[in-house]
């Protein structure tokens, strides 16, 4: 058995290298990857203490990987939907550029 | 029957409400007079009941029947009524004068169509509301009828509002009298926060004897001496005392009738009626007393001045009105130096005789003069003269009327007026200065018969000096002004019926500890007639009538002499009316305007400069932070990242290094 520790430090680490991505990357399309990744560290996280409960307690626990399983299917969707609107601001704007694309301001 | 005189005022308020919403062509005769004189003369039939009763020796005051108006907490806000002898001498003269102008208004009113509906409807709530006031029995419930009246007043000297000095007159008359108003309910509050009380049976009681309620340490003396000279101010307002008397004198600009039942007879007593109220709580503090009587003593003596050189015959008897409520002013003032000292209340039934026949004799002396009105269609004395001759009726009563208020035996005017001033002469032993008023007193009363007649004579003596077409009036105008010339006749000897005017009136305040003289009327007499300063008084006022003679009748003189020199300086001060009018405008105009311009600019500058300020701040710091807003999502990102990376900081190491 894995101890807990490891999978946190894991799930940090690739929450982290997701949150680097999503910060400096200038392709929109790697910055969604780059979320997706994170969403897995939390994903990573919650099958982890799922385990973990039944190493303390004995017995198991499968809400945390029914959450996973959740988490997983909205990722799908948002990734649907976060390549729907990047097709459309590239066809305005012929680019994807994060850095580009700031309409928004003030 | 005295548990029934709440309904007193009920009937002339069905009769305003009947004839402010009833249709038209049901209104009737006079458009709406019928239901007018219907309802002051059931308020006449009741109220003579109720002074019947009293008369009888029955009272009702704290005993009296009352019921619950307000709840608030536990204090609880009753109204009832109060009859006492005061109570039925101000019955007396509002039932009777508001009865017979009601009738007379049938006549005057005649040639104002439409607007008359609107003259009877106010003419019926002021009767109503009058009748409210002297019956309350608590200074909430008088407060509240006091401004009712004065909504009347402003109402109905305001009658023709689309002439603008009539309308400005209402404004003025209305904001004057407020200024005394808000006195009188600052003493009232003071009476309120200390006392917890506003019903007379409380207050009163604790008047018995003098001196109790502040004992009882419920109030300090200065407390009290400031409450009852605001409740006095309050008379100053409505009885046009100085110096807030100049709102009467332009109150003429209302009907004649008006004039007669609300600026002589009735409301301007309430004042009076206010102060002689007051009485349990004023004899406690002699100060006030003090300031009643020269307050009183100084109006006296200014409002005669101002009426020698008035040209407009209303202006003369509002003036003389003005007089007059001075003379009664003055006399409660000194009568409560008697109850003090002299534990007599001669003074204060004095004061209230006065009230009386005053009601009587200037009312009839305004329809009098409505009477000429009517008939001339001026207000102008000059452009009269020779009335005599084309109005014997009205002639004879203002002559009646004039020597009654002249102070001649023995009309009404002679006995009360000789009253005040003695009992003013008596209060003299114990301050000085009320011999100073006294003398006051009778200049007045030398002045009062000079104006009086100078009036008379200018209009009815002598040739016509302008071609007017006058006529007697009708009989519906003439029989009330004989009926009140009787009254003016008669009214004086109430001091001599029974025990006396005087220890019937001093019945209501006989819980001040006052032993009642109970003089029959042989000795009243004999008093009046062995006093030498009757006669001053009397030798006086036969001396102006004589004076008004030479003037203004006798061939021959030159009236020019007051066009120049000292005289002249003196007449244009008469005619600018001692310049207090004016005094008041110059206020309002420069001072006045001039600290208004000052608290505008205050405000453009000050006030909505901070508020301006505040939002040019909130602006500028919007357009410079806003930039943070820069569109880039990755930056947003850095911030959110960066905001949890602080939390995670502050929950790990900050919170528990704090306690948490």
């Amino acid at each position: 058995m894995i101890p807990i520790e490891y999978w946190l430090v894991f799930s940090s680490l690739l929450l982290a290298i997701g949150a680097y991505g999503v910060l400096t990357r200038k392709n929109a399309i790697v910055v969604l990857m780059s979320i997706e990744v994170m969403l897995n560290a939390a994903n990573i996280n919650l099958v982890a203490f799922s385990s973990y409960h039944t190493t303390l307690h004995g017995s198991a626990d499968a809400s945390g990987q029914v959450f996973a399983l959740f988490s997983i299917a909205i990722a799908a969707a948002e990734v649907a939907v976060g390549l729907a609107i990047l097709l459309s601001v590239y066809r305005r704007y012929q680019t994807i550029d994060v850095d580009k694309i700031n309409i928004l301001r003030w | 029957m005295l548990e029934w005189a709440w309904l007193i005022p009920v009937f002339p308020f069905l009769a305003f409400i009947l004839i402010g919403l009833l249709p038209k062509r049901t209104l009737g005769w006079e458009n709406g007079a019928g239901y007018a004189i219907a309802g002051a003369g059931g308020a006449l039939v009741l109220s003579m009941l109720v002074i019947w009763d009293v008369l009888n020796g029955h009272i009702l005051t704290a005993d009296a029947p009352r019921s619950t108006w307000l709840i608030i907490g536990d204090y609880h806000i009753r109204f009832g009524i109060w009859i006492d002898q005061l109570t039925a001498v101000m019955l007396v003269v509002i039932s009777v004068v508001g009865t017979l102008v009601v009738v007379y208004s049938g006549g005057y009113m005649h040639e104002e169509g439409v607007g008359r509906r609107r003259y009877y409807a106010e003419i019926m709530l002021f009767i109503s509301v009058m009748y409210g006031l002297v019956l309350a029995d608590n200074y909430l419930e008088m407060f509240i009828f006091w401004e009712l009246v004065g909504l009347c007043s402003y109402l109905l000297i305001g009658f023709w509002y689309e002439k603008p000095s009539a309308a400005s007159a209402a404004k003025r008359a209305f904001i004057v009298t407020r200024v005394g108003d808000i006195m009188f309910m600052a003493g009232l509050v003071i009476l309120l926060w200390r006392v917890k009380s506003l019903d007379f049976a409380v207050l009163f009681q604790h008047a018995d004897p003098p001196g109790t309620i502040i004992q009882q340490g419920l109030i300090s003396q200065n407390m009290l001496t400031l409450a009852t000279i605001l409740i006095f101010g309050g008379a100053i307002g409505k009885s046009a005392q100085f110096p807030l008397h100049e709102w009467l004198p332009d109150a003429m600009e209302g009907p004649t009738t008006v004039s007669a039942l609300i600026h002589a007879a009735t409301m301007v007593k309430a004042g009076v009626y206010l102060t002689a109220r007051t009485y349990p709580l004023l004899v406690q503090t002699p100060e006030s007393l003090l300031f009643v009587a020269v307050i009183g003593g100084t109006t006296a003596l200014i409002a005669a001045t101002c009426a020698l050189a008035a040209n407009d015959i209303k202006r003369v008897l509002a003036y003389s009105t003005i007089s007059q409520l001075g003379y009664m002013i003055l006399g409660l003032g000194a009568g409560g130096y008697l109850v003090i000292h002299a534990h007599s209340g001669g003074g204060y039934a004095a004061a209230m005789f006065h009230l009386m026949n005053h009601g009587f004799f200037k009312a009839l002396l305004f329809l009098c003069a409505g009477s000429v009105i009517h008939a001339v269609g001026t207000n102008d004395m000059r452009s009269m003269g020779g009335l005599r001759k084309h109005m014997p009726i009205t002639s004879i009563t203002m002559l009646i009327g004039s020597l009654a208020i002249a102070g001649m035996p023995p009309l009404s005017g002679f006995w009360s007026k000789d009253e005040v001033l003695a009992g003013v002469y008596e209060g003299g032993q114990f301050d000085p200065i009320f011999f100073v008023l006294w003398a006051l007193g009778i200049a007045t009363a030398f002045l009062t018969a000079f104006y009086m007649f100078r009036m008379w004579f200018m209009t009815f003596a002598g040739e016509p000096r302008t071609a007017y077409h006058a006529h007697e009036s009708p009989k519906i105008m003439s029989v009330p002004l004989m009926i009140l010339a009787g009254l003016a006749v008669v009214s004086g000897f109430a001091l001599f019926i029974g025990d006396g005017f005087k220890s019937f009136v001093e019945g209501s305040i006989s819980g001040l500890g006052i032993g009642t003289a109970g003089e029959g009327a042989i000795e009243i007499a004999r008093t009046v007639f062995t006093n030498p300063l009757t006669y001053v008084t009397l030798g006086l006022a036969v001396a102006g009538i004589l004076l008004a003679y030479r003037i203004y009748f006798m061939p021959g003189f030159d009236r020019s002499v007051f066009a120049r020199g000292v005289p002249g300086t003196i007449q244009r001060a008469l005619e600018n009316r001692w310049y207090i009018s004016k005094f008041y405008d110059d206020f309002a105009y420069k001072v006045w305007y001039g600290f208004s311009l000052v608290a505008d600019k205050f405000d453009i500058y000050v006030i909505d400069g901070i508020v301006n300020g505040f939002a040019y701040l909130g602006a500028n710091t919007g357009s410079t932070i806003r930039r943070a807003q820069s569109g880039n999502v990755q930056r947003y990102t850095g911030f959110v990242v960066l905001g949890i990376i602080l939390l995670l900081v502050f929950v790990i190491y900050v919170f528990p290094w704090g306690g948490w």
